[in-house]
């Protein structure tokens, strides 16, 4: 069975060939992989060198917790990949930013108003939670749209905020 | 004498305590919010007693509750911890009228370190030097203090009169921007103490935080157990500390100056119990006492690691009304010890909190590794208190050895559900600056980027590549299975005709 997986914008091919065999980029490896107990846990043994991880889903990825570094992968079979890169044009570009609490809290401050431009890193909302003010900012320039929300209102996770056009 | 201890607060400061408790066989009793009561400290301690609701002013700082409850259980003290009560003088004095031993200071003490105005005042009568500032000067208004400012100079510091732990605190490097800066300094230090008073202070740059730890006994005993490092700071937090100083190093001398003038500090307020006291060390190694903490202190395991001093038993034993069981000469730093301080913060993010349920976790172990935490496997990191998960201390008999432990440390240690700052740290860790004691109070904000330091890391993403394609592999086959064992739950022509909207 043959995988794209992709880590950081770069693509491996992962091809797995029966329980003991797996290609990466045409290199093949003689693996031995298991999970560990009932948790998130594996153990990879690739050509005698061992690696334990926690893998777990998130989203539409995988989360891959090894050395303590964590790396966030996406996995697709070949028709899964065409399918995306078929719907991927019609939606990109146009993307609005919408601005969602990252944890519960209440709104302090509101730096900007509805319709104003802003431009990319600018403070779009204060938010405080855990006895701290966390300064939200703008990924992109665009135009404040759909305030939702007013100075002292308290939100949830992942509640949105207002968006950016 | 006292036998029963009620613990007033939360986390893995409650659960330190509760073992130190233990091991002097005094039964405890633990408080807690509706939030906590699966929490580690209600479940280690022999009694628990609700508070109230999850936020702060509910539960943890209700006083009145609290000393009830101590009534009520029949315990003869209490121990504050850090934050909440555990530095209001009234807080204190109220256990006292009750006849409970409040184990900390005095309350007179506590006002006196409390008001850092009143605290600069009365160290700097005992001559011991302090950094220009508003100080004496009670609360000033907005128009006074943008008077006084030219006279300090800029850059400097504006903080809140009863703060802590950064917060109520802003810096501030020209005139015009003060009157927003000041606005907003006191508005955070209404919303964390209910005092929105503010105070200013000149900024040291290139400065190094280092604190003494004390011990005074109420029999005029006042000894001090070396010096922590806590420069490693974001926005005035403490990420790490260690003990001894890097920048102190084998300067025995200044060592034993600076501990001497932090002993004659706690000896101008009386001092009991344990205590710690701030100086500011500029490149020169001229130091300024910056303010005393009245309680015991997040970062107090290094001390104890290297002087092998239990600091939480030692409070216990004073309040007991015990003399100290040390002199100044037993004091030896025996090897190095650090502490990385793991919150649920996102280090790849602006460090902004995270919160949600802990799925799993894995504590690092070994030898000199000690891990002081309150959460579990399912608990709750709530949006109600601060984000501190846990606290990971290493030992080593040099500094070379306790750096390279922390790294192993860290790299154990898994910690899934929520962000940790864990990454922030094993990058510091690989820091040649870092490794060199090459830093001040700015370094963490200004001259190191967690993303820069990942870059050419030998990290092999494609292994990771290889173990996601795995257990996706291995979850569509077993989804597969059960579809096969039970046959498909839809019509051919169902499934038909959602294979070809696939393929269109």
């Amino acid at each position: 069975m043959k995988y794209v997986t992709t880590i950081k914008d770069h693509e491996y091919i992962v091809d797995i060939i029966d329980e003991h065999h797996v290609s990466v980029d045409g290199v093949m490896y003689e693996i031995d992989f298991m999970p560990v107990g009932d948790q998130p846990v594996y153990s990879l043994v690739m050509n005698g060198t061992s690696v334990e991880a926690h893998v777990y889903p998130n989203e539409d990825t995988w989360q891959v917790l090894f050395r303590g570094d964590l790396f966030s992968a996406c996995v697709e079979d070949e028709r899964e990949k065409r399918l995306r890169a078929s719907l991927a044009g019609r939606v990109a570009d146009n993307a609005d930013f919408h601005l969602k609490a990252p944890m519960p809290g209440m709104v302090i401050s509101i730096p900007v108003n509805e319709g104003q431009a802003i431009t990319k890193g600018e403070v779009l909302l204060v938010l405080e939670s855990m006895k701290m003010q966390n300064e939200l900012r703008s990924p992109r320039d665009g135009k404040v749209t759909r305030l939702r929300v007013k100075v002292g209102d308290r939100v949830e996770q992942k509640e949105t905020m207002l968006s950016v056009v | 004498m006292f036998n029963k201890v009620l613990i007033a607060n939360r986390g893995e400061i409650a659960v330190r305590i509760i073992r130190a408790c233990r091991e002097l066989g005094l039964l405890t009793v633990a408080v807690y919010s509706d939030a906590d009561r699966q929490a580690l400290h209600v479940r280690y301690a022999d009694e628990a007693y609700r508070l109230g609701p999850a936020p702060s002013r509910d539960s943890y700082l209700r006083a009145d509750k609290i000393i009830d409850i101590a009534r009520k259980s029949g315990a003869g003290a209490i121990h504050p911890g850090y934050g909440f009560l555990a530095e209001r003088a009234d807080f204190a004095e109220a256990c006292r009228e009750t006849g409970l031993a409040f184990i900390g200071p005095n309350p007179s003490s506590i006002a006196a370190m409390g008001d850092k105005a009143v605290a600069r005042a009365t160290v700097s009568r005992a001559g011991v030097e302090i950094v220009p500032g508003t100080e004496g000067e009670g609360s000033l208004r907005d128009d006074e203090l943008l008077a006084v400012a030219p006279a300090i100079g800029f850059p400097l510091l504006v903080k809140a009169t009863a703060g802590g732990g950064g917060k109520g605190m802003r810096e501030v490097n020209c005139l015009e921007d003060m009157p927003t800066l000041l606005n907003a300094a006191r508005r955070e230090a209404e919303a964390s103490f209910g005092d929105g008073n503010v105070y200013l202070e000149k900024l040291v740059e290139g400065a190094r935080h280092i604190e003494i730890q004390i011990l005074a006994d109420g029999q005029d005993n006042v000894i001090h157990l070396g010096e922590r490092e806590c420069s490693i700071q974001r926005r005035h937090q403490k990420l790490l500390e260690e003990s001894p100083s890097p920048f102190v190093g084998e300067d025995e001398d200044f060592r034993q100056q600076i501990g001497a003038v932090a002993v004659r500090a706690a000896q101008s307020v009386s001092y009991v119990n344990a205590g710690t006291i701030e100086f500011l060390v500029d490149k020169d190694k001229h130091f300024y006492f910056l303010e005393m903490n009245t309680r015991l202190q997040v970062e107090h395991p290094v001390t104890e690691m290297v002087t092998g001093i239990d600091i939480v038993k030692e409070q216990i034993r004073i309040a007991r009304g015990r003399c100290l069981r040390y002199k100044q000469e037993d004091i030896h730093a025996n090897g190095w010890a650090i502490e990385c301080r793991i919150n649920s913060e996102d280090p790849y993010n602006n460090f902004i909190p995270s919160t949600g349920r802990i799925t799993h976790t894995l504590l690092p172990t070994g030898p000199g590794v000690r891990v002081d935490t309150g959460v579990y496997i399912g608990f709750e990191i709530s949006p109600y208190y601060d984000s501190l998960i846990s606290k990971l201390i290493v030992w080593g008999d040099t500094r070379g050895e306790a750096i390279l432990r922390m790294r192993r440390a860290l790299e154990e240690y898994k910690i899934l559900g929520v962000h940790s700052n864990i990454p922030f740290h094993q990058r510091l860790m690989d820091s040649h600056r870092f490794m060199g004691g090459q830093y001040d109070t700015r370094f963490v904000e200004e001259r190191f980027s967690i993303e820069e330091a990942e870059e050419g890391k030998d990290s092999h993403p494609e292994i990771a590549a290889i173990l996601a394609t795995l257990v996706a592999h291995r979850q569509t086959e077993l989804a597969a299975h059960v579809i096969q064992r039970n046959e498909r739950d839809t019509s051919n022509w169902k499934w038909l005709s959602r294979w070809e909207s696939l393929r269109k």
